[in-house]
Formats: C-alpha cells, sequence, structure tokens
C-alpha cells in the first residue's frame, strides 16, 4: 500500500508491506532520512524521537498508518543550517561524544521548547538513554534554553 | 627546552604535484599483547598542505566519540602555526602493505590515539613547517632562519615584509627533501596544545549529517537482520525454507579469527534474513522458525556453574608449565612469591580476607553492530563499518574474499560508540559472507536483542584476597588471586608465565606499601565469548584492590584517604589521590544522609582517583549525589575532551556497578535490551567535577603520556561500594549492585 507522509515539510509517497510498519523506517530506509536513529525498538532509549504535529513520539512504536496527516519534523528539519536553539546550545556546550543519541535527545529537547519549557524544565522532561554519559553538557546547554 | 624531531627520512615522502604531501610512519601500540604486535598496527597519517592554503590531515583511527583525531589535529595546528579551523581531518583507509605506508588505517584500543602520536604528530609538524619556511628562504635568496616570522600559515620576511602563504609555498617544499628533523616549538609558546578547543567531529552531530554505519545507504541496496542460534554455540540443524516475502536466508559462519570459546570456527550459528527494509526483514526473522543443534556442554552455560568453578580453581588450580599452551584452569602467578607472603601473614596482628565477585557484563553500544557490503565476483569488495579495527577488517575481507588488496575498499564510519566492541570482526564477516552470497549491496543489522546475546563480554571474575596488618596499622602481607576468562587464551594465544596482560590490569606493579606481596592469575573455563570492554582488565581488579584496601583501612580503624596516602610510595599517586579528596570534599563534614566513598588507580599509564558521594540506600536502588575525578595523564592536549572523557567513563562504571550484568541460563543470554539492562537517565546524573594534574612546564619525549576514554570507569565501582559501607555499614563485594533492575519505556 501507498502512503503519504509529511517530513519536514515534504510530502513523501511511499509504498509499505501494511500500515503497521514503524514510523522509524519509513523514515530511515524508505525516506531516506538517517538523522532518526534506532537504537531499542521498544521505547526505552528515545534515539528514535521525532515530533509529530509538535508532540514527541517514538518513531519504532508508531505505526506509520497513524503518522498519516500529521506534520512530521526530525532532527534534518530543526533548521537547515544548525541555527535551532538547541543545535547551537549543543554545538556551544560541546555536548555529543559519539552523537548518535543526539538527534533524538535533541528532538526530545524541541518538543519540550515547543511546550513552553525553558532551562531545568527542559531537563526534566528529556528521559533519552545516553550511553556515552553527555549529560552533563546537556544541563548545561539546556540552561540556555 | 627544544626537542628535535627524530624521524628518520623513510619515513617521508613526498607528491610531484603542486601539494606539499607528507607521510609519516607512525609506529603505535597493540593492545593485544606481544603475541600480535609483530603483525599488528601502526598508525599512519597523511600531510598535504595544498596550493589553495588547505590543510589536510587523513587519520586512520576510528572516531567513537573521545575526539582523539579532531585532538591531534590540534597539535599538528600548533606545529605547523596555523589556526586550528583550518586543519581539515579525513578518515584514513587501511592497508595489508606491512610496514603499513602512509595514510592508512590503525585500531582504535588501549587509549591510544592521542598519547601514541603526540610527538609524531608534533614532528611531521614542525617537518612540514620547516619545509616551508625553506621554500620561502629559496624565493627570497635569504637564508637566514632568523629573518622569517609565522603567523597562520603565511611566512613573512621581516627585512622585507614580503609574505607568502603556505599555498604559495606548498609546490617549491614538495620538491625540498625532507629533512631528518626539525626543531620543535617551546611549550612556553603554546597557543593550542593544552587549551579546550571545539571538536571538529561535533557540528555533524546536530544536525542528523554525521553518516554511522548504520545510515549507509547504496544504490539497489537490500537490507538484512541477523538472527543467532538463541544458546551459544548453538549451529544450524537444517537450512530453513525461505519464506514469501523474503528476498533470501542465508547462513553464516563463524570463520577463521573471530572464534570465541563456544563459538567454533565453522560453527553455522546464525542466519540472515535479507528483503526491501529493515522492518519486513527483521519481522521476517522473528517469525522464521529455525531447527538448531545445540551444543553438547549448553547444560553447563549457567550463572551457578561458572561461580563454582571460579570458587574452586580459587582454592586449587594447577601452576603454570613453560612451553605450549596450558589449559584452563591455569594458575600464573603474575609476580611476588606465595611462600613470602604466607609467612607474612602468619605473623600478622590482624587478617582480612574477602572474596569479589563481577559478572559478565555487555558494550550495549547505542549504535548495535552493522556493516555494508557491496560485492562483486572478482571485481570489488567495498565494505562501510563502524570498526574500530579498519586493518584487522581488511585482512578477513582480502580471506574471505579472494580478492587482492587492490581491490578491496574500506570505509570507517562514524562508530556510535565502540566501547571495544566493534574492535572485533564477527559481524563484518556476517556482512562479507551475505554480500557474496546475494552479489549486490547489503546492509546488515543486528537488532538490540541480538547485540545484547550474542556479544563478546566483559569477563566475570572472582578475586580472593587476603591482607595482613602488624599492630600498627602497616600493611605486611598482600595475597591476590583473579580467576578470570581469558580474553587472550580465548583467542588461541599462548600465555606466558604471568598470564594474560590485560587479565592482570591494574592488579600487579601498584605503588602501595603491601611488604609481601603475590598477584596471581588463573584462567577461567567458561566458554562464553569475551572480549575488550572500556578498561578491560582494570575494570575487574581495581574494583577488588580498592575495595580490599577500604577494609584494610577500616580494620586498622584509619580513615580510608590517610590510610591510603601513607601507604602509598608513588608522589604522583599521592598528588592525585590528594587532588581528588580536595575535589570531593573529603576533608569537610558530609551533609547528613550522605556518605563518600574514595578509590585510586591506574591503566594505561595514567592516575585517576574518584570521590563518590551517596545517600538513599534502599533493598532497590540508592542516589549517587556526586562524583569528584582527579586524573594525572602527564599532557593533556584538550582538557575539554579529557574532562568529557573522564564523565563519560564514570557514567559507563556507574551503569555497570549498578545495573551492569549478562546472565546466562543453558547458554542463553538472558538480558535482551535496555529494559532488563537498565542504565541511567538525565534525571539520575550525579553532579560530576573533573580535575586534571596540570601539564608539565615543558613535556619531556622520554616520559610515557596517558590515556584517558576508559580511565573514568575502574575506579568508580570501588569508590562506590566504599561509600555504601560508610552509609549502609556493610560490605558489597558483588557487582551489579542492583542486578534485577528494569527500565521502564519513556
Amino acid at each position: 500500500m501507498n502512503v503519504t507522509l509529511n517530513v519536514n515539510k515534504v510530502n513523501y509517497t511511499v509504498s509499505v508491506t501494511d500500515g503497521s510498519m514503524p514510523l522509524l523506517w519509513v523514515i530511515r530506509d524508505l525516506i531516506g532520512l538517517t538523522g532518526t536513529k534506532y537504537g531499542c525498538g521498544i521505547e526505552v532509549c528515545g534515539a528514535c524521537t521525532v515530533m509529530m504535529d509538535g508532540q514527541a513520539e517514538h518513531a519504532c512504536v508508531v505505526d506509520v498508518s497513524s503518522a498519516v496527516g500529521k506534520k512530521i519534523t526530525t532532527v534534518e528539519g530543526l533548521s537547515s543550517d544548525r541555527s535551532h536553539p538547541a543545535q547551537k546550545a549543543w554545538i556551544e556546550s560541546q555536548v555529543p561524544q559519539c552523537g548518535f543519541c543526539q538527534p533524538g535527545m535533541l528532538m526530545s529537547v524541541a518538543c519540550a521548547m515547543n511546550a513552553g519549557h525553558h532551562g531545568s524544565e527542559i531537563t526534566k522532561e528529556v528521559k533519552n538513554l545516553c550511553v556515552c554519559g553527555t549529560y552533563p553538557r546537556i544541563r548545561q546547554a539546556c540552561s540556555k534554553l | 627546552m627544544n626537542h628535535p624531531a627524530s624521524n628518520s627520512r623513510r619515513n617521508f615522502l613526498k607528491s610531484a604535484g603542486s601539494a606539499l604531501v607528507l607521510g609519516l610512519f607512525l609506529p603505535t601500540f597493540s593492545r593485544f599483547g606481544d603475541a600480535e604486535a609483530a603483525t599488528n598496527t601502526q598508525i599512519n597519517t597523511w600531510l598535504t598542505v595544498g596550493s589553495d592554503d588547505s590543510i589536510t590531515l587523513t587519520i586512520g583511527s576510528s572516531d567513537m566519540g573521545q575526539g582523539a583525531n579532531s585532538g591531534l589535529a590540534q597539535v599538528l595546528a600548533e606545529e605547523l602555526v596555523v589556526d586550528f579551523a583550518r586543519v581539515r581531518t579525513v578518515q584514513g583507509a587501511p592497508t595489508l602493505v606491512s610496514p603499513a605506508p602512509i595514510g592508512t588505517a590503525i585500531n582504535t584500543v588501549g587509549s591510544g590515539v592521542t598519547r601514541n602520536n603526540f610527538w609524531k604528530m608534533r614532528d611531521a609538524g614542525a617537518i612540514a613547517r620547516e619545509m616551508l619556511v625553506q621554500a620561502a628562504m629559496n624565493a627570497q635568496a635569504d637564508q637566514t632562519r632568523s629573518n622569517y616570522t609565522l603567523a597562520n600559515g603565511v611566512v613573512t620576511h621581516s627585512p622585507t615584509g614580503v609574505a607568502r602563504t603556505y599555498g604559495a609555498l606548498a609546490g617549491a617544499a614538495a620538491l625540498l627533501t625532507p629533512p631528518a628533523s626539525a626543531q620543535l616549538l617551546p611549550d612556553s609558546a603554546f597557543q593550542l596544545i593544552g587549551k579546550t578547543l571545539p571538536r571538529t567531529d561535533i557540528p555533524n552531530k546536530v544536525d542528523g549529517s554525521a553518516k554511522y554505519g548504520l545510515d549507509i545507504r547504496l544504490p539497489n541496496m537490500v537490507y538484512a537482520v541477523i538472527k543467532h542460534c538463541p544458546t551459544l554455540g548453538g549451529t544450524l540443524a537444517s537450512t530453513p525454507v525461505k519464506p514469501a516475502g523474503v528476498m533470501a536466508v542465508i547462513p553464516t559462519k563463524v570463520v577463521a579469527g573471530t572464534a570465541r570459546g563456544v563459538e567454533a570456527v565453522g560453527n553455522v550459528n546464525a542466519v540472515a534474513v535479507v528483503g526491501t527494509n529493515t522492518w519486513d526483514a527483521w519481522q521476517a526473522a522473528k517469525r522464521l522458525t529455525v531447527s538448531w543443534k545445540l551444543p553438547s556442554n549448553a547444560a553447563s552455560l549457567n550463572d551457578a556453574k561458572f561461580l563454582s568453578d571460579a570458587t574452586a580453581l580459587a582454592g586449587n588450580a594447577p601452576t603454570f608449565v613453560a612451553g605450549g599452551l596450558n589449559p584452563p584452569g591455569t594458575l600464573y602467578t603474575v609476580e611476588g612469591s606465595r611462600s613470602a607472603v604466607s609467612t607474612a601473614l602468619a605473623g600478622a596482628s590482624k587478617t582480612v580476607e574477602a572474596t569479589y565477585t563481577l559478572p559478565y557484563v555487555a558494550h550495549a553500544c547505542m549504535e548495535v553492530l552493522n556493516c555494508t557490503v557491496d560485492y562483486v565476483a572478482g571485481t570489488k569488495c567495498v565494505v562501510y563499518a563502524p570498526t574500530q579495527s579498519a586493518k584487522n577488517v581488511l585482512s578477513l575481507v582480502a580471506t574471505l574474499t579472494g580478492l587482492s588488496a587492490d581491490k578491496i575498499t574500506i570505509n570507517t564510519t562514524y562508530l556510535g560508540g565502540g566501547l571495544g566492541r566493534k574492535a572485533e570482526t564477527d559481524f563484518i564477516s556476517q556482512a562479507v559472507q551475505v554480500g557474496m552470497a546475494l552479489q549486490r549491496p547489503v546492509k546488515l543489522m543486528w537488532p538490540r536483542e541480538e547485540d545484547f546475546t550474542h556479544d563478546q563480554y566483559r569477563p566475570m571474575g572472582l578475586i580472593k584476597a587476603m591482607a595482613g596488618l602488624d599492630a600498627s596499622g602497616q600493611i605486611v602481607g598482600w595475597s591476590y588471586r583473579n580467576v578470570s576468562p581469558s580474553i587472550l587464551a580465548q583467542r588461541g594465544l599462548a600465555l606466558g608465565a604471568s598470564g594474560d596482560s590485560q587479565g592482570i590490569e591494574a592488579a600487579n606493579g601498584l605503588p602501595y606499601n603491601f611488604g609481601q606481596r603475590v598477584t596471581e592469575y588463573v584462567t577461567h573455563p567458561s566458554p562464553i565469548p569475551v572480549g575488550f570492554w572500556r578498561s578491560v582488565g582494570a575494570s575487574l581488579n581495581t574494583f577488588a584492590v580498592e575495595c580490599l584496601i577500604d577494609e584494610l583501612a577500616a580494620a586498622a580503624g584509619q580513615d580510608p584517604y590517610q590510610f591510603r596516602r601513607a601507604r602509598l610510595t608513588n608522589p604522583r599517586w599521592i598528588a592525585v589521590l590528594d587532588a581528588a579528596a580536595q575535589l570531593g570534599g573529603w576533608h569537610t563534614p558530609v551533609a547528613a544522609g550522605r556518605a563518600r566513598g574514595i578509590a585510586i588507580g591506574g591503566a594505561f599509564n595514567s592516575i585517576v582517583a574518584e570521590v563518590v558521594e551517596i545517600s538513599n540506600v534502599t533493598s532497590t536502588g540508592l542516589t549517587v549525589n556526586r562524583v569528584s575525578v582527579a586524573i594525572d595523564c602527564y599532557l593533556a592536549v584538550n582538557p575539554g575532551a579529557v574532562e568529557a572523557q573522564i564523565t563519560g567513563g564514570v557514567v559507563h562504571g556507574l551503569n555497570a556497578a549498578l545495573y551492569g550484568r549478562q546472565s546466562f541460563v543453558n547458554g542463553a543470554a538472558q538480558k535482551k535490551n535496555f529494559s532488563s539492562s537498565r542504565m541511567i537517565r538525565l534525571q539520575e546524573m550525579p553532579a560530576i567535577a573533573v580535575t586534571i594534574i596540570p601539564n608539565p612546564a615543558v613535556a619531556d619525549r622520554t616520559q610515557t603520556i596517558g590515556g584517558v576514554g576508559e580511565l573514568g570507569v575502574p575506579t568508580f565501582a570501588p569508590a562506590l561500594a566504599n561509600a555504601y559501607f560508610k552509609l549502609a555499614g556493610k560490605r558489597m563485594r558483588s557487582l551489579p549492585f542492583f542486578p534485577n533492575a528494569t527500565m521502564g519505556g519513556l
């Protein structure tokens, strides 16, 4: 079946076997945007976090059929030039180590900001897993937001 | 004082083009012990100064978040006298030629990239700089070196003010014979070394553009998902029928060089299910019924059996016999004399005996294992892999495909964590096998559950230790026996008289006044695959050593910090201990309901001490409030990157100490995802402070620079356990603290 998704303000029509394919794999394998990561597949780590109609969603467990008609934003859509405040804060605080969790981390932060949170309010919301342990610098970066 | 560079001329090549190109021959260290040293690891670097003023440094080490490539660029820029921002780094590819020529990739292990290449980078930068100045001197027809000044890639002739850029000089410099050596900058002139500078890899990691192995996409590529026999050592009983909707089901076997214990060479221990996207292939793999033949010893592959074997060997084990392979269960004397220690302990006024146990632990890199292969028979094999060992990958691919090295390309991608796991090549060999069977581009992925259950784990260990005090509280005897599966022996390497060099890391040569000491190592017979896990043997030994020291301090009725301080024999260790104690507020009262613990250790030529402050101990958890770390790595190139790595190491050590454990039931690993292998989230992150012993005023190249990447790990667990004793009144001698902890969803 064909589904049309709006990702980063662009409509993509892709063919999926059925509507239960998780949004994550549609974004990564079929659309080809690889910034959104696979970490656990069971909604525990948050590496796959995207924004859907302004809310944080974990794309590894979202059926693609339920994403149709929604506005989806991935890390590639945060800005075209690393100018989103969270991206700027991340660079300024030199947050990433391996960097694999950071797209999901940034999307969780962006969603928290979208909900009107600032600073330490954001750090209460963001529960993504970072195996490298970049947490202190995440706190520092969020304090600027 | 300046240091002459000392590279021999044969190490340098130059191109005939308009660019100055220098190749450096950079011998490096092997963490795999002497047996592999002869065939292993050269770091090679390719420095290009282009006529367009570009400066490109090709580095063969892998980026897994440690910032080492960025740090080497920082060192090079210093000696070249150019702004750091102008140096571009490029990932090098490996070669089979030995000794490896310039610009080729190496194995990124042992916290080694910066420390093994600091002086080489300085030499390279100095030689390149002086060749460019020589070209300016020739153009100016004034050979007085002191008439030239340098600033950000511009050579200025002071008497006339004529300025020439490196780019303009590069073509002429390329025609010169590189000098055997060049004067290095004085340390007092450093603008970059020792400064926290922004890492070059970070911008790509905030917008999704950094390409990890899992992000590789090739035209016409298909997706494969691995499905192993759940029981380690199991083999395929019959090839499964290809289900409808699946492109292929391809059995894969264990190939030479990747065999580990029960996973023997030739075992067909997995199938790869191939589809047009990851999800469809993965779902088909989950549904696929595969008939496996289980190993005859499966029933013995249990946690309880591993522990009882270890306990027996800690009591009695046959001693090492020189010449040939000794069987598992052999006792190696690392240092000292058992009889002398026995005598000393017999005369002690007080003895303390303790047994410490540590579990198998999975690596659990954020990015699961994966590899992409584009193979055309007889023509090419192109590999894209998040690998710490590109050179080993090249050897493996050449063997598997029979292709000559010139038809093989190994592309090292960004690594979403390495932690030692991505130095292994089992997942690469599977992808190559699948690529060869399909003859079209394919990306092979291990689902998270496969990544947890088919790891090459940090070895379990049981350490039986005993020490004695005299009436004044001095240590008179120290007996230490570590029973642990040997990583090196499992790889078929013959261990020498002192056992596994990795397994005894941080157990021997300790700078404590122990009186008489004996350190022993016994190879545990468990065939569970084991491998290098961030800090390797030090992660076991520092726990046992520093917990026993703490128990001795308690037995002597002394403060744990003062007790250590009075018995350490190395002033650098004492300075690090003092720095951590100061940072952690050891000399000030702790808040009500909290307690502090301290530990010190050394590995990879660095010294680290940690003070851990905790509260809220219950039967299911505790709060780590604060961690204070001091490190002496002799010389820090980028202190901000050192701080980040130490912080990361502390979190790695914290996750392992509290929760990390893989357990086995009849050969099947039980922890399959983060939900049952808990790690801390942002809200649980303790406050952390890191202090770095200042760089020497003048660095001495005869001194060994220490590693950093793995150093935050070993001292965390003992400092935690020692704080726990202080707060809860009991010793925690078995890790992890909370083996059954789970992690809920987001």
